[in-house]
């Protein structure tokens, strides 16, 4: 499958060169830098379609684990601060990363932001990706792990649409949990989907709202915290 | 997604590539695995869009050939085309060995003769 060349075909004898020149090395190369520079902390690139709960989510997380984890907040929108002032307003240490429009953020937006945020004795490092489950799927951020994030009103039949997103992530947080009386959604065809997709896909079912399943989260997020502590250990040692 | 933004970073990547010959260069043949959602029939247009702002570019084509995602699977030692996005062998083994879908390069480039 292939589209037909444009008619401004050349003229002339040509010579050709090939290569496997990577378009996405520039980003690839600044992921590796982050990854270097946060060896101390968990890095996790949260990712869902704009309004599925990450904010809320995030706002929730650091108050429920404020006494046992020092989390910090990268939080990326094409415009506004609104999000970083939402996490701001509970106490979490956070900063925004205006994208000007742009519909992902790029490894060297995340590597700006570093200078600009105090992560010092932070134990877990989120980045709120834009909203948006095509374009982010392809950009390393220097995460440890991506979360996708996917709220019951969005139809239980987004992972097939969306594929690479699925793929590309370790854990499936199906959120607003609450609202599952009233809408026909199902829990159990949405993750039947995404591991067709990925069949190592974790899946929690939470509300930010309710605390449903916050307790299952708080824990995995604890969990990949203290393995990457010990990680860190093994290697220094 | 962002073709444009591709786009250009095509011609970054060519510039690091081969400093001074730029102006030779007759066509770009792109890869893209199924997985990098790069539509095209968008990146064609994409391309023309951006030649208004680059003028030396102006004698290049671009070709975009686009691969379907295979898996390996351990059991059978076998690659499978992954259909609709099931990532199933056809022995029904599940299978991330993704072995191709996912490229993003520029696999050829055609220069002048002179």
């Amino acid at each position: 499958m292939s589209t037909p060349k444009s008619n401004r075909a050349p003229v002339g004898s040509v010579q050709c060169e090939n290569t496997s020149l990577n378009l996405l090395k520039a980003n690839d190369f600044v992921a590796k830098i982050i990854r270097d520079r946060l060896q101390e902390m968990l890095v996790i690139n949260i990712c869902s379609a704009p309004g599925s709960g990450k904010t809320t989510l995030m706002q929730e997380t650091g108050k429920l684990l404020k006494d046992r984890l020092n989390m910090a907040v990268l939080v990326g929108d094409p415009e506004t601060e609104r999000d970083a002032i939402r996490m701001k307003e509970v106490g979490i240490n956070a900063l925004q990363i205006v994208t000007g429009g742009m519909c992902h953020i790029e490894a060297q937006m995340i590597l700006q932001a570093l200078d600009h945020i105090n992560l010092n004795g932070v134990d877990v490092l989120f980045i709120e990706n834009v909203g948006n489950l095509v374009c982010p799927a392809a950009f390393d951020l220097g995460e440890d792990f991506r979360v996708t994030v996917i709220s019951c009103t969005e139809g239980d039949d987004k992972p097939k649409k969306y594929p690479r997103m699925f793929l590309t992530s370790e854990l499936m947080l199906v959120s607003k949990s609450d609202l599952l009386p009233y809408i026909p959604f199902s829990v159990d065809a949405v993750t039947k989907d995404a591991r067709d997709i990925n069949p190592d896909l974790e899946v929690i079912t939470i509300s930010s709202l309710k605390g449903e399943g916050l307790d299952k989260w708080c824990e995995w997020l604890m969990n990949k915290v203290k393995n990457k502590k010990e990680n860190l250990i093994m290697v220094n040692n | 997604m962002h073709e444009i933004s591709l786009v250009r970073n095509i011609f970054r990547t060519l510039e690091d590539e081969y400093p001074g010959e730029i102006s030779k260069i007759r066509g770009i043949h792109l890869t893209v695995g199924l997985l990098s959602n790069v539509q095209p029939i968008l990146m064609q247009n994409a391309f023309e869009a951006v030649l208004e702002d680059v003028p030396y570019y102006r004698q290049t084509s671009l070709l975009v050939e686009v691969l379907p995602v295979l898996i390996y699977c351990d059991d059978c030692d076998i690659n499978t085309e992954v259909k609709n996005y099931k990532f199933v062998c056809s022995c029904g083994k599940p299978s991330r060995n993704i072995v191709q879908g996912e490229e993003l390069l520029i696999t050829k480039v055609e220069f002048a003769d002179e």
